[in-house]
């Protein structure tokens, strides 16, 4: 167990007569011991390409990867010392399941491999189905014989790569839960590849969002989803999305969405002129016409149970508002309704560059 | 085909004529099930009437080659057996005959074109799974279509060249020529078992601690063996087989059983029940072969089911 430090870590990848693809740019972490960090983007976005750098699978085109205090920088995967349970699990089929945990051990010729593998079972709960081959193993089995394999050589550092996207509805919940309470229990310093932000902000410690090969922001999940730097975190993060509304900020201290629709927001400074307010669904009530920031027509009531989704169209703006409502209320599409969105939990957004100004 | 319509037709009629307490509900079921069953022994009749038809040249084969001088141009299938012809061929009480040896050139050519397939072909198609560089697609399809080009467009050209290097009528040369034939099986079969590993496997090991050569030797290379030996009969198989190559390029130190059988068919006399008894025995090894590797042959076949 070490901390890990990435600095300016760049990949590009150059194939003669096409244009560079600029995979990873810039990658800056400091990973503290025993920390759990997410890498959260969607598809290409270049987190797992930065997770294969680490491991040394991929070569790093500029950039310094620190495991403890020595770089591992230039050194082959098999010199490094950090344990990856892949995506597709990369077991081994002919293998019972103590054989493959134990498969990483006899690279090294580690004696004590029995009680190793053992040792490393019992903790993670695979007694039981240690003489079984992978084939007939669900894939929340899978997985964990994947991460007994990365840990039972006690690597410096762990990764995981998407661990949960194999996994069916239920078996996430209890794997996430799992996944977490071991990695805690075992203190590894462990980056985590993931590209659902729910089981992000749920699982990590903290959480880098990228997108096209960009750190977008880094923070604690509560950062993440209270405090978005940019257009692309707000939109990315939360469930359902967050309402960004294209307007223009005023110099009265509003933002107006339409010419019949106006949004009190107070001073920004530097922001008049074109932005994106956001505001999530959950920070939109119903309010009574004298608390109202907007009103507008109700399109669709959908009545989820837990909660229910108001869709409003505001007279003249573009974007439809969702709210977050109490379930049943049953709301005819054509009403009128009034909302109101909670001053300290609006957002605004510059539209040229995306940068959040409020 | 009228079977099953008065099928389908009589219990419409008979839930009619009966109670009414109970529907046609399990009727449906009942047909279909009936249906099945008759599609099952269509299928079994027309696969056994099939079995039958492929089986008529090598019973034919097989009665031929062990009817006498007389009977050869017969068709029916009563006649008094004998195995003089086997006799004949082998040389047996003739101080031998040079079929063995054929055969035994055959032997050595087949294998040991295998065997320089599989050596080159393996490493080959390993990169050719894992590695994109330039031209990878371009040298594989020339491969490939060493496969679909005739055979008889290069021959004479080659026989050419061959009798130019000296390689005419020897081992060294027909073992060559034969890559043309197993080389592209080896390559482009392995190749597709090749991708169907994930490369994490691969990587996986690497982490661990193995060498890339190790981590090759004991991750990949075990998985596909099953392919491995079901690609290696199937070149033997061609590689056995082959006449045009054995036909044009050798004359009488390399030539290979499927040449020589010819042999028999010559001169003065016509003996098919010769030639017969000479094919009978060289279909042996790929037999004996396929009999032995089956195994793997299906588990080869069906490697998708293995993955996760």
């Amino acid at each position: 167990m070490s901390d890990l430090a990435i600095r300016d870590l760049r990949k590009t990848y150059r194939t003669k007569g096409r244009p560079e693809v600029h995979a990873v740019r810039g990658f800056d972490l400091e990973v503290d011991s025993g920390e759990l960090v997410g890498l959260l983007g969607p598809s290409g976005c270049g987190k797992s390409t930065t997770l294969r750098m680490i491991a040394g699978l991929e070569d790093a085109t500029s950039g310094d990867i620190r495991v403890g205090s020595s770089s591992v920088v230039g050194l082959p995967p098999q010199r490094r010392n950090i344990g990856v349970a892949f995506e597709n699990y990369a077991l081994y089929p002919p293998l019972s399941v103590s054989e493959n945990i134990a498969f990483g051990l006899r690279a090294r010729g580690k004696g004590d491999r029995k009680k190793r593998v053992a040792d490393v079972a019992h903790r993670i709960g695979l007694t039981d189905i240690l003489d079984a081959t992978p084939v007939g193993l669900s894939s929340g089995q899978k997985q964990r014989v994947a991460l007994a394999r990365a840990i039972v050589r006690r690597p410096d550092v762990l990764l995981l790569d998407e661990p949960l996207s194999h996994l069916d509805a239920g078996q996430r919940d209890t794997t996430r839960r799992e996944l977490r309470h071991l990695q805690q229990e075992l203190g590894y310093t462990t980056i985590l590849v993931i590209h659902d932000q729910e089981e992000a902000l749920s699982l990590a410690d903290r959480v880098v969002v990228m997108n096209d090969g960009v750190v977008q922001q880094v923070g604690t999940p509560d950062e993440i989803y209270d405090d978005p730097m940019n257009l692309f975190v707000a939109r990315f993060v939360g469930e359902p999305p967050m309402n960004l509304l294209d307007g223009a900020h005023q110099a009265d201290g509003t933002v107006r969405l339409s010419t019949e629709t106006r949004v009190a927001v107070g001073d920004v400074p530097d922001a008049v002129g074109p932005v994106v307010l956001g505001v999530r669904p959950e920070d939109v009530v119903l309010a009574g016409e004298a608390d109202a920031d907007v009103s507008g027509v109700v399109v669709v009531y959908e009545n989820l149970l837990e909660h229910g989704l108001l869709t409003v169209e505001l007279p003249g703006a573009e974007e439809r508002i969702v709210a977050q409502t109490a379930p049943g209320l049953g709301l005819e599409p054509g009403r009128e309704v009034s909302l109101a969105l909670r001053r300290d939990r609006t957002y605004l957004f510059s539209a040229e560059t995306g940068r959040r100004v409020r | 085909m009228s079977t099953t319509v008065t099928e389908t037709a009589d219990p419409s009629g008979s839930t009619a004529a009966g109670s009414d307490a109970a529907p046609a509900r399990p009727r449906p079921e009942l047909r279909s099930s009936r249906r099945k069953a008759l599609a099952g022994s269509l299928a079994n009749v027309s696969l056994a009437a099939y079995f039958a038809f492929s089986l008529i040249p090598i019973v034919f084969i097989l009665a031929l080659s062990l009817k006498s001088n007389a009977d050869q141009t017969t068709t029916y299938l009563a006649f008094s057996p004998t195995f003089e012809n086997y006799r004949t061929v082998l040389g047996i009480g003739d101080g031998g005959s040079s079929y063995v040896r054929f055969f035994l050139a055959s032997l050595v050519t087949s294998v040991g074109a295998v065997l320089v397939s599989l050596a080159i072909g393996i490493p080959a198609a390993y990169a050719a799974a894992r590695y994109r560089f330039r031209g990878s697609e371009d040298l594989l399809f020339t491969l490939l279509s060493f496969r679909f080009a005739p055979e008889l467009a290069v021959i004479i050209p080659l026989s050419v060249i061959y009798q130019q290097l000296g390689l005419y009528d020897t081992f060294v040369g027909m073992i060559w020529v034969l890559q043309l034939v197993t080389m592209p099986l080896v390559v482009w079969i392995l190749r597709s078992f090749f991708q169907d590993l994930p490369a994490e496997l691969e990587e996986a090991a690497l982490l661990d601690g193995y060498t890339r050569r190790q981590a090759f030797f004991k991750t990949v290379l075990p998985l596909v063996r099953p392919g491995i030996a079901a690609v290696s009969l199937l070149a033997f198989i061609f590689a056995w087989n082959n006449f045009i190559f054995p036909f044009t390029l050798t004359s009488s130190n390399a030539q290979t059983v499927t040449v020589s059988s010819l042999a028999f068919l010559g001169g003065n006399q016509v003996q098919f029940n010769l030639v017969a008894a000479g094919v009978v025995m060289a279909a042996l090894p790929p037999l004996v072969l396929a009999l032995f590797i089956q195994r793997y042959l299906v588990r080869g076949l069906s490697f998708g089911a293995v993955k996760s």
